[in-house]
């Protein structure tokens, strides 16, 4: 196995880390106006309850998501474990 | 060699700007197919696939820069810009993230052979009794990013978890997360028990969430306070230097 060039990986590692800055800026811009576990398919990924999620017919599917992006999603987030 | 992967030409068409579609291509135009296979998969968030791909690169011959490079941070790139464009939300990046990681899993023990070590070990976890989990997931997402190794405890992680976790790993960095206010004093219960058993002075503690400040964390003596992904990153470097007293200045 061809040893790794160091100076590269640096270089490697600036890039990603660039890209990964510019995530996570944008994520701190998307969360003020849309509940950041929801995914593309308006799914909610939460491991916790929330009084947005609609429950689906099936159970291997992901809660519908019914919140709405103009109100506070947090509000909806059960707090309790 | 021109992008031969329709699916990644698709995923190009996302891409608007034009001097980044140029630029973009520019890293495929001279990726092989198999490279551009490990990059779609990345973007479609198939962690298998690219864990299976990175195998069968490195047993072709490719370096692991050009798999880097070529495949996975070329895949990453087109991820940050689908979700700058509202095109894909944080699940999606983070199920990317996911597969990124699977490559590099192929990827560390080069770097390991190679003279490269990480930049350190942090154990992350969001405390006992909560259960929100994005935040702690994009720090870990950026922590490995910037070379670091990391150990995802979850959520509801209780003291003990902790303590075991940093005793396991060696680990000389511990991120605690939460989101309630309800749970916030459990990341002081975590560092109380630290204490107690007497390994407080072995780590630096550094915590974040949304209801949390520099004055909270520094009331409960955590070593910092990250306000976001990037202030996480930057503290744990500190912590990590060389000559890191104890550096509970803001961050962020």
């Amino acid at each position: 196995m061809e040893p790794v060039d160091q100076e590269k990986y640096r270089q490697s590692l600036r890039k990603l880390e660039s890209i990964f800055r510019s995530i996570s800026d944008t994520a701190s811009e998307v969360s003020s106006w849309r509940c950041p576990y929801k995914n593309v398919e308006n799914r909610c990924t939460a491991k916790f309850g929330c009084r947005n999620q609609d429950r689906p017919s099936s159970t291997e599917e992901l809660f519908l998501c019914l919140g709405s992006d103009d109100i506070d999603y947090r509000s909806a987030w059960e707090t309790s474990n | 060699m021109p992008v031969t992967n329709e699916d990644l030409e698709l995923e190009l068409g996302y891409v608007n700007n034009p001097a980044e579609q140029q630029h973009i291509r520019a890293l495929w135009d001279e990726a092989d197919p198999l490279m551009q296979d490990i990059s779609v998969s990345l973007i479609k968030g198939e962690n298998n696939k690219v864990d299976q791909l990175t195998q069968a690169a490195l047993e072709a011959g490719f370096t692991a820069n050009t798999i880097l490079d070529g495949g996975l941070i070329a895949g990453m790139a087109i991820v940050g810009v689908k979700f700058r464009d509202n095109l894909i939300f944080v699940p999606e990046v983070l199920v990317a993230a996911r597969a990124m990681k699977a490559g590099m899993t192929h990827i560390e023990p080069i770097l390991s052979a190679s003279g490269i070590e990480p930049v350190g070990t942090v154990i992350m976890g969001t405390v006992k009794g909560d259960l929100h989990d994005i935040g702690k997931n994009l720090c870990i997402m950026m922590l490995r990013g910037a070379g670091f190794t990391v150990i995802d405890l979850g959520v509801d992680t209780s003291p003990e978890e902790f303590i075991e976790a940093v005793e396991e790993n060696e680990a000389g960095v511990v991120g605690m997360s939460a989101l309630l206010t309800t749970t916030m004093p459990n990341m002081g219960r975590t560092i109380d028990a630290f204490e107690e058993v007497e390994m407080r002075e072995l780590v630096k503690i550094m915590v974040g969430g949304a209801p949390l400040s520099q004055e909270f964390a520094d009331d409960m003596g955590a070593d910092g306070y990250g306000k976001d992904a990037i202030s996480c990153v930057e503290l744990a470097k500190v912590f990590m230097s060389p000559d890191a007293e104890h550096s509970a200045s803001p961050i962020g």
